[in-house]
């Protein structure tokens, strides 16, 4: 299975959702904390041979990157969520010298994730430390607006799969809320965990289901129509859940990602929930994610400057 | 460097779990719904295939205790042809019914839950299907059909019964055995043994609810529910009952059918009702005119899942929402509506502005009055049929009675009646309430449109 070294320490890996042979890893020097970053271009060989990865590109930033979003719309575009505030957009078919093709700067603190809106593609969304979520156009140079409600840092972003105005933003204040962009203020205030929430993402089949993770060591499930009791909890990792994600195959699957260092697999629906538990990092798992184009087919990055991708069920670090 | 320091900081509160309640945002947050547009979750209201739906609600004439028609009629026999019409009228196979839950008060627990039981024979269900009952004081006939609903959204079963029964006539309100003379300790526990008549004085008192105010409203709910009745209004929802009566001077006994309430007086006048003497205290402002009647009679409501209610080709007459039950003081237990009606509109994510048509339980005028102006209600939103100081309180059958009542008001109404609020209070200090919306108003979800065709913000994205 293809496996990649990378210079920095893993934070986001994502596939691209127009070939199934490519993903996108960013990093961070120093893990995030001091220094610079890069935002790596993969492409995976078809079949087995002694490269099975290929550096397509790569982008140097000034600062670490904590997120990357690939375009829904466009084939070579995507953009990066970078710690000094920035959200840099990059197109592969530019020449080097002309990428990053556009750098906004408005979000006071660190960007810590961003998420391109998959039905009106568009527009995508940044969550920042400055406790803010801003919604951006490709066409526009400054944000079409700011969402400011969380008290804390907002971890995460994700748009609703089926609705293009709804998203959900996770915040370390302890809640979820989920916005329409049509209204002036959110639509939900969930407090879903007693600790920080770091992560969610909503499900691919029931636009009603949302999953979250937080430093409380669960995954939760929950319904936003009834959303005083979470509908299943998962419970299985040892340290803070960094990441979820929903399976783009399976109503039902849910990944995650902890900085107990593991990649966990959930069946929500069940009561033996956890299905799958990979423990090939040997430093925090930051960064998951599921190929839309090939089911099954997972990878992960972490602290350990490694970037795997697998196919579920098989172990990650078999060659 | 300080940036550093603060990423540092940040990262090592994920690993450091208890120190990240510092923050401690939990305490000040609770599980809600925001404002959005005009009226929050009015919004997101829609038709789920999990909503609780109630496809009928029936209830026997309400008759007075010891004098109306109902007198010599046995409970069970009150409570049977309830039952057996929710079967009729709907055409569901009884052995479908998953539970039935009668709340009732002043009769004998175990004996009541047998007659419960032998009524649900006689009403033609087969034995396979269970029953109980339940009690919260006045509330009891509601409480039975939110514990149904509750069933049914936790998945015990898909169908089931809440109604309510009372016979005033057969089981008056006593207190049996001593009191625990520790009651003395605690004022509250001393204040649940106050009649409920002293707590509607202490309501009227404490709030200046004035004896003209209490007489005028009784006067009003006579004179609606004598509307009511004489427009047919209540034919819908009242079951004849076929039973005897005995004449009490002749001991002569012949056989009647009740098919309307008794109790109502159409030509009461406040003039009349202020010449009626105070009940619990001299000084009072508390009449037998100006209070709920004893009454008998039973209520049943049949509710299922929505997505049984359409695959059996129902009609939908309500859906089941939310419900509230709240404690006050036992003092002024009266008060229990103002309290429990904000707790359970809140709950379904609406405002006070957004139910069009109440039904609030008039146990006294002195309370109903304070309910009402408390929350600022509009009068012509409440009680529009009548209430229990003209057709009658059987305490355990009030909350299914008014359902019925409620429900085929508001399928009257039409359309623009879409939010339905019930509530009354609760001896010992408590107050209950339940939303209801009609059942065919659905709104398109409105943060979960279909995106059908991309309705994009920029001219290049494809």
């Amino acid at each position: 299975m293809p496996v990649f070294k990378t210079p920095f320490n893993g934070y986001a890996v994502k596939f691209s959702p127009f070939y199934e042979h490519r993903l996108a890893v960013a990093t961070a020097q120093n893990f995030g904390i001091l220094g610079n970053g890069r935002l790596h271009i993969l492409d995976l060989s078809p079949s087995p041979s002694p490269t099975p990865v290929t550096e397509l590109a790569f982008f140097d930033t000034a600062d670490g990157i904590y997120d990357i979003a690939w375009s829904e719309s466009h084939d070579n575009l995507l953009v990066a969520a970078v710690a000094d505030g920035s959200l840099k957009l990059y197109d592969l078919s530019l020449p080097p010298p002309q990428n990053p093709s556009r750098s906004l700067s408005e979000h006071t603190r660190e960007v810590h994730a961003v998420d391109w809106n998959p039905t009106r593609r568009d527009s995508f969304i940044s969550g920042s430390w400055d406790d803010t979520v801003k919604l951006w156009t490709v066409d526009r140079p400054t944000s079409v607006r700011t969402f400011k409600e969380h008290a804390y840092c907002v971890y995460s972003v994700a748009w609703n799969p089926r609705h293009a105005d709804v998203f959900a933003s996770a915040s370390g204040d302890c809640t979820v809320r989920v916005w329409d962009v049509r209204e002036p203020g959110s639509t939900m205030i969930i407090p879903g965990h007693e600790h920080e929430i770091l992560s969610c993402d909503w499900n691919k089949y029931d636009e009603c289901l949302l999953a979250t993770g937080s430093v409380d060591k669960t995954v939760r499930v929950w319904d936003v129509r009834s959303y005083r009791t979470p509908i299943a909890v998962l419970a299985g990792h040892g340290y803070a859940v960094r990441k979820v994600k929903c399976s783009p195959h399976r109503r039902n699957m849910v990944m995650s990602c902890s900085y107990d260092m593991t990649v966990c697999m959930w069946d929500f629906m069940v009561e033996d929930a956890l299905i799958g538990k990979y423990d090939h990092h040997t430093e925090f798992a930051v960064g998951i994610d599921m190929s839309v184009l090939v089911e099954g087919l997972l990878a992960s990055t972490g602290w350990d400057e490694m970037a795997y991708v697998w196919q579920h069920g098989t172990d990650p670090r078999a060659t | 460097m300080e940036r550093a320091i603060n990423r540092q900081k940040i990262l090592l509160d994920h690993l450091r779990p208890t120190s990240s309640s510092d923050h401690n945002y939990e305490a000040a947050l609770s599980a809600s719904n925001c404002m959005a547009g005009d009226s929050a979750a009015y919004h997101r209201t829609s038709a789920f295939g999990d909503d609780v739906v109630i496809v009928a609600a029936h209830r026997s004439p309400l008759c007075k205790a010891k004098r109306g028609s109902l007198k010599d009629t046995f409970p069970d026999d009150i409570l049977a042809p309830v039952l057996k019409a929710l079967i009729e009228k709907t055409n569901v196979n009884p052995a479908e019914v998953g539970d039935i839950v009668v709340g009732t008060v002043l009769a004998p627990g175990s004996q009541r839950a047998s007659e419960c039981r032998m009524a649900a024979f006689y009403a033609g269900f087969p034995e396979t299907v269970p029953i109980r009952t339940v009690n919260r004081q006045c509330s009891s006939g509601l409480q039975a059909v939110a514990d149904v609903a509750a069933a049914i959204k936790a998945g015990f079963y898909d169908i089931g019964i809440g109604a309510g029964l009372e016979s005033m006539t057969s089981n008056p309100m006593a207190w049996e055995g001593s009191v625990n003379p520790r009651v003395k300790e605690i004022v509250q526990a001393q204040d649940c043994l106050l009649p409920m008549g002293i707590t509607s004085e202490n309501v009227a008192h404490r709030f200046g609810v004035t004896r003209e105010e209490q007489d005028q409203a009784a006067v009003e709910s006579h004179r609606k529910a004598a509307a009511a009745t004489a427009a047919g209004k209540f034919k819908d929802e009242i079951i004849p009952i076929h039973t005897k009566i005995v004449d009490p001077k002749t001991g002569d006994e012949k056989s009647i059918t009740v098919t309307v309430d008794d109790g109502i007086r159409p030509n009461a006048t406040v003039a009349d009702l202020a010449k009626l003497k105070p009940v619990f205290k001299k000084s009072g402002t508390t009449t037998a005119g100006n209070s709920s009647q004893v009454t008998d009679g039973a209520g049943a409501v049949l509710l299922m899942k929505r997505s049984v209610a359409m695959r059996k080709g129902m009609p939908i007459l309500g859906v089941f929402r939310t419900f509230a039950a709240v404690g006050v003081d036992p003092a002024i237990m009266g008060i229990g509506p103002a309290v429990a009606i904000p707790a359970a509109v809140k709950a379904a994510g609406l405002e006070l502005d957004d139910i069009d048509l109440f039904e609030i339980n008039e146990a006294f005028a002195s309370q109903f009055v304070y309910c009402r102006k408390k929350l600022g209600l509009d009068p012509e939103k409440i009680n529009v049929n009548g209430g229990a100081m003209a057709i009658g309180h059987p305490l355990g059958a009030t909350g299914a009675r008014c359902v019925a009542t409620l429900l085929h008001e508001m399928k009257r109404r039409g359309k623009d009646c879409r939010f339905g609020v019930i509530s009354m209070c609760i001896g010992t200090g408590m107050g209950a309430a339940a939303v209801f919306e009609r059942g065919d108003s659905a709104d398109e979800l409105c943060n979960a449109r279909k995106v059908e065709t991309h309705d994009f913000l920029s001219k290049d994205a494809r």
